[in-house]
């Protein structure tokens, strides 16, 4: 039996087709201005490259910001489910998810099933972001997926202070003017970014068994620092960490269309 | 149009039919700004009390000018109306020190009739204490006798014991046939959605008390089969300060919930204590007043506040909790911080939200309940 989820969220668009358990396609697409077209561009993407129509699936669940608005998914869940669904399929040992995406980051407590038993999001502030990291990283005319490698050279990291990503950017500009090496102003913006999320997450009792989620996640010089500030190591995720939401609604699918194993 | 239709029509609209033709019959309005404003002075004064409200407002720009943007967005957003001359219709207006947001709408507002010349020329400033105490009661006494002497004076006119005491009567049913309507959430029908008990709310501090009343009837009677529950929902109780935004609880619903009960200005706490008709009617509104189901703004009062939340939570079969309290709001900060350690007590699961008042954010507003929501049904189901 084939099932899917679809995640549409802020800057791109996943789909994860699974069938029997197992992974079977995938895609991920930048969203376009209509959350209907990029589900539907980045659904006929995976089910293209499993050799499959809308109609050979058997069920589709939504996540994401834009779940409300997808037609042909039959119910949709929160990301905040489906990120830790995603992450518990990759590894059962995983009890923590920290998920750090285009507009929002979150923190996620799973139980044994994987199940969110409890979580903590972002409402104040979007500095610990993916695209804050996007900003700051233009403001020293590096691309956002340079931003992790560049700043892995540094020896010397700058101090971001301020908690804000416009004021960020501002100090940004003046080690830049002042002459300070790119690579260690990457790695003070990777650290400020994380220091954001390591915030938010410590505000939940978390138990051991980390892995981190989402776009950021790609991000090696982030990842570095949460694992510094949080004192934990990242458990590494079998699957790409960006497709977790996706992942796990397709997981959801499986179990609410009763597949075993799902 | 039918009753569901009609409230939804008042409470969108600053003013309304009843209002418009009690004024053109020469009826004079009275605006007030909190739960702590006893109506039954200004019904027994002759006005029509008419609770400040922040609908249709277009933006906070005009009424930035005065605030800052660190400030309660109700009060930017109501005080921006009485700077465009939404309430211009008024006959005075009584503030009241429920937190110092508020408060100062009293300063904002004198300028502003000072610089325009315009609007409601009767300001009074009714100052209740933040205790509850004997002396603090007696405080109150006398600051609501001011009241009824200012309003005398200024509007030559006498508040007789007899006035007062009709005018108790009439809010007492008013109150009552609120308690009724609201305590037919308890069981497993609800007849009325947690958007729809705010628009009643804030359609029935708008309109004179005689029409409420019969409005109130009408209501009762179409809620007597109705069901809006539907299988699945949480029954969830939703605490806060002031919530008019109607979309913002039916949003919060949607997610797969219905409100069964709450502590929010434009609820419960319009239906707590009737006044006592057999005492002389000033200590006797003070003290209901006083002691009603109070506000964060009473300091020493969580200890009923929290009784009354525990036993709410026992009667209405509540099985969560959301606090949505507005930005900058010291007072629910306190309070949802002391109410989550109460839900703990009570193994109740609760959720706090933090909104601005007609803001945006709906994407994570409905991310943050659904995802609450999910996990409570993740932490009742067993781990067959």
């Amino acid at each position: 039996m084939f099932y899917a989820g679809c995640d549409v969220g802020s800057l791109t668009a996943e789909a994860v087709i699974m069938e029997d358990g197992r992974l079977r396609s995938w895609a991920i697409l930048p969203v376009g201005a209509r959350t209907e077209e990029s589900a539907y561009s980045v659904m006929q993407q995976a089910l293209k490259e499993a050799g499959l129509t809308m109609d050979g699936l058997a069920l589709i669940c939504a996540t994401g910001y834009g779940r409300k608005n997808i037609p042909f998914a039959q119910f949709n869940l929160s990301e905040i489910s489906c990120h830790g669904m995603g992450a518990h399929w990759c590894d059962p040992s995983i009890r923590a998810v920290i998920d750090v995406g285009g507009q929002d980051c979150k923190a996620i407590c799973l139980d044994r099933q994987g199940r969110a038993v409890d979580f903590v999001m972002n409402d104040k502030c979007a500095a610990g972001t993916g695209r804050s990291l996007e900003i700051l990283a233009r403001a020293i005319n590096l691309g956002l997926e340079d931003l992790g490698p560049v700043s892995l050279k540094s020896r010397h990291p700058v101090r971001i202070t301020n908690r804000c990503s416009i004021f960020m950017e501002l100090e940004v500009l003046q080690h830049y003017y002042g002459g300070r090496k790119i690579r260690d102003i990457a790695r003070g913006i990777n650290h400020a970014v994380a220091k954001r999320v390591a915030f938010l997450a410590q505000s939940l009792d978390m138990a051991p068994g980390f892995a981190l989620t989402g776009g950021v996640s790609k991000n090696a010089g982030v990842a570095k620092s949460l694992e510094k500030i949080l004192g934990v190591r990242f458990r590494p995720l079998k699957v790409d960490p960006q497709l977790m939401g996706a992942l796990g609604a397709a997981v959801h699918a499986g179990v609410k269309a009763g597949v075993k194993d799902s | 149009m039918d009753i569901f239709d009609e409230i939804r029509f008042i409470a969108r609209k600053t003013q309304n039919p009843y209002l418009k033709e009690a004024r053109s019959a020469g009826q004079k309005i009275m605006g007030y700004l909190c739960s702590y404003v006893p109506e039954e002075i200004l019904h027994a004064a002759g006005f029509i009390p008419y609770r400040l409200r922040t609908v249709e407002s277009l933006g906070t720009e005009k009424g930035d000018l005065y605030y800052s943007a660190l400030n309660c967005s109700f009060v930017r957003h109501c005080f921006d109306k009485a700077v465009r001359g939404d309430f211009d219709f008024l006959d005075g207006v009584i503030f009241f020190n429920g937190c110092d947001h508020s408060r100062r709408m009293y300063d904002n507002w004198r300028d502003l009739y000072r610089e325009r010349q315009a609007g409601p020329g009767f300001l009074h400033m009714l100052i209740a204490p933040h205790k509850i105490s004997q002396t603090a009661l007696n405080r109150y006494t006398d600051e609501l006798s001011k009241l009824v002497r200012a309003l005398e004076e200024s509007f030559g006119l006498k508040i007789t014991d007899q006035k007062l005491h009709n005018s108790i009567c009439l809010y007492n049913e008013k109150r009552s046939l609120l308690a009724q309507l609201f305590a037919m959430r308890k069981g497993e029908k609800v007849p009325l959605t947690g958007a729809e008990s705010i628009r009643l709310v804030l359609a029935l501090s708008a309109v004179p008390v005689e029409k409420a009343v019969s409005l109130l009837e009408k209501m009762i009677d179409a809620c007597q089969d109705r069901n809006v529950a539907k299988p699945g929902d949480l029954r969830l109780f939703m605490a806060g300060g002031c919530m008019e935004e109607a979309d913002h609880m039916q949003l919060i619903e949607d997610q797969g919930a219905v409100v069964v009960a709450d502590n929010l200005c434009l609820g419960a706490r319009s239906v707590h204590t009737p006044i006592e008709e057999d005492l002389p009617p000033v200590p006797a509104i003070a003290r209901r007043y006083l002691t009603h189901l109070s506000c964060p703004r009473m300091v020493n009062d969580f200890y009923s506040r929290s009784h009354y939340f525990e036993e709410t939570i026992r009667d209405f079969s509540v099985d969560a909790v959301i606090t949505d309290k507005l930005m900058f709001c010291d007072l629910w900060g306190g309070e949802a911080f002391l109410l989550k350690s109460e839900a703990r007590r009570l193994g109740i699961p609760i959720l706090t939200l933090e909104r601005e008042m007609h803001g945006g954010g709906a994407g994570q507003v409905q991310t943050r309940v659904q995802a609450f929501f999910e996990k409570i049904a993740n932490l009742t189901q067993d781990d067959a």
